[in-house]
């Protein structure tokens, strides 16, 4: 079972690339099985062109799947929004390629200033401030390469294997794969969890679910289907799932996935 | 956005004291000045050979006398006119004394709500260095990594309480501000809640609770508002949610014609009718009413609401008895979705 078919790359730019926020962002993105690349600068005494010169350099040559970008890149007065500048020979090259900007200035008078004066508001650049979690740098990467993996995994102990289309279960080193999840079982089951990688949380309304149904009550039809698959991966695991775990009716408007503790 | 308050201006015109036109007539005043004293000091001795008879002595006097006052009246003009200039008007003597309370407000904010995490974190940052050096020296025999994580989860957990209370600060600071103007942008309503929910999630999931969110419909599309307000509004929404939910946070957004709304509700206890007129008074929060210690600083509500009328919308609170037999509560944030802000429209006028 591979983790993916192709390896995703993020560009971290940032002059303090060494610090240990940076670092533990690097982290995270090496667990979520992403590829890190780090410019780091030739010398000691660097400018924010270095930088610059440096990072559309590396998008030229390793053309990573997303980039990480700092704002501040030195208390030279050209260097203070030179990530910016940065950002907007970015867009204006490689339109296409995401880029999160890893900032202080994440909002307020500067951010939209710089959003308005540079960028279209659905370019593919999102903000968020450097108090933010490793945890949520990485979905909101997630969201902005709006790609799911090919394996997604659901707690410590199911994965989904979207391109085989195979749910397991995991124990220990052992990874049994539960044979009853296959057909509208598994496409419920994969909506669900591409909906959870993206945004936890998030409740997949009944009008989504409907195309994966059969019979004239679409939700009755749904809540069978979910019951099969709490089942399924219940009996694999050893467990017994209720209302409240894995799959959850949420006020009736449709289901979301909890992964089980 | 909210633009940037007009602090600067308040502050005393320092450059009146580079003027050079004031630096020569100072100079100048003092030249008349001693012009004036050589006239007196010299009319007894010179002033016969100069003028004749006894008329001699008189006219070099008056000299003196006229250049003396002209001498102190330039003098005059250039001491007293930059500090008649400096003086603050009875207008600027009130808005300094309004933002002398402010800023002092401001401190308090930062001792109380700043320094509440901040103890936490110290507490539990001495309690691991102890336990560390417990389990070094041999008293425990071995490091419980799942303690250690434990105490960094809790450091940890505080990171949201700072972010949202610099946030509270900086968007107050702004809304004090005269000239705040407020302009729609486009905005994807659903993708602010997710950055929310993002921040939340661990938050909820540390204290066994969960958040569920959805949008009605599902392909909610692009509402023109402001998106840092919508984010700042419901984030203090969400994390009061989160801190009174027994388990379970719902939020959801549904859309009318030409309004967008966003619904918090949690399972906890709800506010009671008797409170409720108060809630979104600055400075109120469930202690206060108990006469208790303060745990936070009753702000966030206030600062949303504020918001939320600045924006033309509202903030309210629902009563929900659809979800179990006791009266949870839900908060309904209700914006335009399309009218751009009337040409003008200020933060000042708001608050």
């Amino acid at each position: 079972m591979t983790e993916s078919r192709l390896q995703r790359s993020i560009l971290i730019v940032d002059d303090e690339w060494d610090s240990k926020v940076v670092r533990s962002v690097r982290k995270r993105l090496d667990e979520e099985g992403w590829r890190t690349n780090v410019v780091v600068p030739f010398d000691f005494i660097v400018s924010g062109d270095d930088f610059e010169a440096e990072a559309l350099y590396a998008i030229e040559e390793d053309r990573p799947d997303g980039v990480v970008l700092d704002v501040r890149f030195g208390e030279h007065g050209s260097d203070r929004f030179k990530g910016l500048a940065i950002l907007q020979k970015i867009v204006e090259h490689h339109p296409q390629l995401p880029v999160l900007m890893f900032t202080q200035y994440w909002k307020g008078p500067d951010r939209e200033i710089a959003v308005r004066g540079t960028l279209k508001w659905d370019a593919q650049v999102d903000f968020i401030d450097k108090f933010a979690s490793p945890e949520e740098v990485v979905m909101r990467l997630r969201r902005l390469m709006g790609t799911t993996p090919d394996t997604i995994r659901i707690g410590d102990r199911i994965s989904i294997d979207n391109a085989n289309e195979v749910v397991y279960v995991h124990d220990a080193d052992k990874a049994t794969p539960v044979t009853e999840l296959h057909g509208l079982r598994f496409d419920i089951l994969q909506e669900l969890a591409s909906t959870w990688y993206s945004s936890p949380g998030e409740v997949v309304p009944f009008a989504k679910l409907m195309r994966y149904t059969e019979g004239e009550d679409p939700r009755a039809s749904i809540r069978v289907r979910i019951r099969e698959i709490k089942v399924a991966i219940g009996k694999a695991m050893g467990v017994q799932f209720g209302a409240g775990d894995l799959i959850i009716n949420v006020r009736d408007r449709g289901y979301r996935l909890a992964p089980p503790e | 956005m909210y633009a940037t308050g007009a602090i600067a201006s308040r502050r005393p015109n320092d450059m009146l004291r580079h003027i050079p036109a004031l630096s020569i007539a100072k100079f100048t005043g003092l030249l008349i000045l001693a012009a004036a004293i050589a006239c007196f000091v010299l009319a007894p001795i010179i002033g016969e050979a100069l003028f004749a008879s006894i008329w001699g002595v008189e006219p070099l006097t008056y000299i003196g006398a006229a250049l003396l006052t002209i001498g102190l009246a330039v003098l005059l003009f250039a001491f007293a006119l930059p500090q008649a200039l400096r003086r603050p008007s009875k207008q600027s003597q009130r808005d300094m004394q309004d933002w002398s309370s402010v800023t002092q407000q401001y401190f308090e904010l930062f001792d109380h709500d700043l320094g509440r995490p901040l103890r936490r974190i110290l507490g539990k940052e001495r309690e691991l260095r102890a336990y560390l050096r417990a389990a070094e020296n041999g008293a425990n025999g071995h490091i419980d990594i799942e303690e250690v994580t434990e105490l960094l989860d809790e450091i940890e957990m505080q990171a949201p309480n700072f972010r949202l209370m610099m946030s509270n600060i900086r968007v107050l600071i702004q809304l004090e501000a005269p000239n705040a103007s407020l302009e729609p942008q486009p905005v994807e309503v659903p993708e602010v809640v997710r950055r929310i929910i993002d921040r939340y999630n661990p938050v909820a999931a540390e204290a066994n609770k969960s958040i569920s969110w959805w949008a009605e419909p599902s392909e909610f599309g692009i509402v023109y508002s402001d998106s840092a307000a919508i984010e700042h509004i419901v984030t203090n929404l969400v994390d009061n949610a989160v801190r009174f939910a027994n388990s379970q946070v719902h939020v959801w957004l549904t859309r009318e014609d030409d309004r967008f709304s966003i619904h918090v509700w949690d399972d906890g206890e709800g506010v009671s009718s008797h409170y409720r007129p108060h809630v979104f008074d600055r400075g109120w929060t469930p202690a206060v009413a108990r006469r208790e210690e303060k745990t936070s600083s009753g702000l966030g509500l206030y600062i949303a609401y504020t918001l939320s009328i600045g924006y033309g919308g509202d903030l309210t609170i629902e009563n929900d008895t659809t979800s179990g037999p006791n009266d949870h509560t839900t908060f309904v944030l209700t914006l335009p979705s399309h009218q751009p802000a009337p040409a003008g429209a200020t933060a000042g006028e708001i608050s």
